[in-house]
């Protein structure tokens, strides 16, 4: 049985399961089918590895998405 | 130009059939911008982009635009360089284009743009394989600068964004247009068709047009006006515009009037 992780996303804390991916992380916050970008720590998450980055403790997570703009 | 004769926009290399890109702020609805995008004939659509509020889930506007136009993420919202490569790398990993609108913009009262950052911001994401498209004031020199370190495009501000003044700088974007060697876009403040028309007219390659549309009380019409007044102002550039001169020349021939000899 994997821990509870404590991650930050978009500046609040949320507890996930351990080993839980960035695209679990989407799926539980209600945003699996938009069309959302991913940063941890800093560095941008590639689309394709969304499946597969597992998020550790302490992540810091900002997920956006593309809006009206000029 | 006749009707029928090819003459495309290019950048970096990729052919645009229309020289209208606009923008997709400020719409009342995500419908209503899909019908002025639609009527506009744009073929480049720009984004935003922004964190998603996890309380509040607003449409999503992928939904709504065209699939065959390309999507130019922008860097609005950013204020220093280092923001602005961040913003356009996130976009990028999340699987939007690697074409970026690059805007670095402090000053909240006119909007104008950063011209060391955005110098700083183009050659860091040149570097790092971006088709860079900056957002820079009527500068000449900025403009070789921007070339020099491997930008698609330049594209300069007629008047402060959402302005609606038109040319302003007119006499600076002259000569931008003289000596560029990248497609001139010209960028914000474009109030009205005769507006987008006069640019393509000095010899921009294209107009990047938002509010003038979105705010008018028919937008969809009014993407279809700007969508003219570029094809008009094109032509008449490829067709060659006469010389003024300061003294009358007569239309009609002068000898032979009715009452004379």
């Amino acid at each position: 049985m994997f821990e509870a992780l404590s991650v930050s996303v978009n500046g609040r804390e949320q507890e996930v399961a351990g080993g839980e991916t960035v695209a679990g992380l989407l799926e539980r916050l209600g945003l699996g089918a938009r069309y959302a970008l991913v940063e941890r720590n800093g560095e941008p998450v590639e689309r394709a590895r969304y499946e597969e980055v597992r998020l550790e403790d302490g992540d810091h997570l900002v997920v956006a998405r593309p809006v009206a703009g000029g | 130009m006749s009707l029928g004769t090819s003459d495309p926009l290019v950048i970096a290399g990729r052919e645009f059939g229309s020289r209208l890109l606009t923008g997709t702020g400020k719409y009342d609805t995500f419908e209503t911008m899909r019908e002025a995008l639609a009527a506009s004939g744009s073929e480049i659509v720009t984004v935003a982009v922004r964190r998603i509020d996890l309380d509040a889930r607003d449409d999503d506007i992928t939904a709504y635009l065209p699939e065959n136009v390309l999507l130019l993420p922008n860097t609005s919202g950013c204020e220093t360089a280092e923001e602005a490569v961040r913003s356009a790398r996130l976009a990028r990993a999340g699987g939007l284009p690697d074409w970026v609108k690059l805007e670095v913009i402090h000053d909240p009262r006119y909007l104008l743009p950063d011209p060391v950052d955005t110098l700083r911001a183009a050659a860091t994401l040149v570097e790092d394989g971006f088709t860079v498209l900056p957002y820079v004031l009527p500068d000449p020199v900025l403009q070789k600068k921007l070339e020099e370190v491997g930008c698609a495009t330049v594209m300069p501000l007629a008047a402060p964004i959402g302005s609606g003044r038109g040319l302003k700088l007119r006499d600076a974007i002259r000569i931008m247009v003289e000596q560029a060697e990248v497609p001139l876009v010209v960028d914000a403040g474009l109030g009205s068709p005769s507006h987008a028309a006069e640019s393509m007219e000095l010899g921009a390659d294209a107009v990047l047009v938002n509010t003038a549309i979105a705010h008018a009380d028919d937008p969809v019409a009014m993407a279809r006006a700007f969508r003219l007044g570029v094809g008009a102002g094109r032509t008449a550039f490829l067709a060659g515009i006469m010389e003024e001169g300061a003294q009358a020349v007569a239309s009609s021939p002068l000898r032979g009037a009715i009452h004379g000899p």
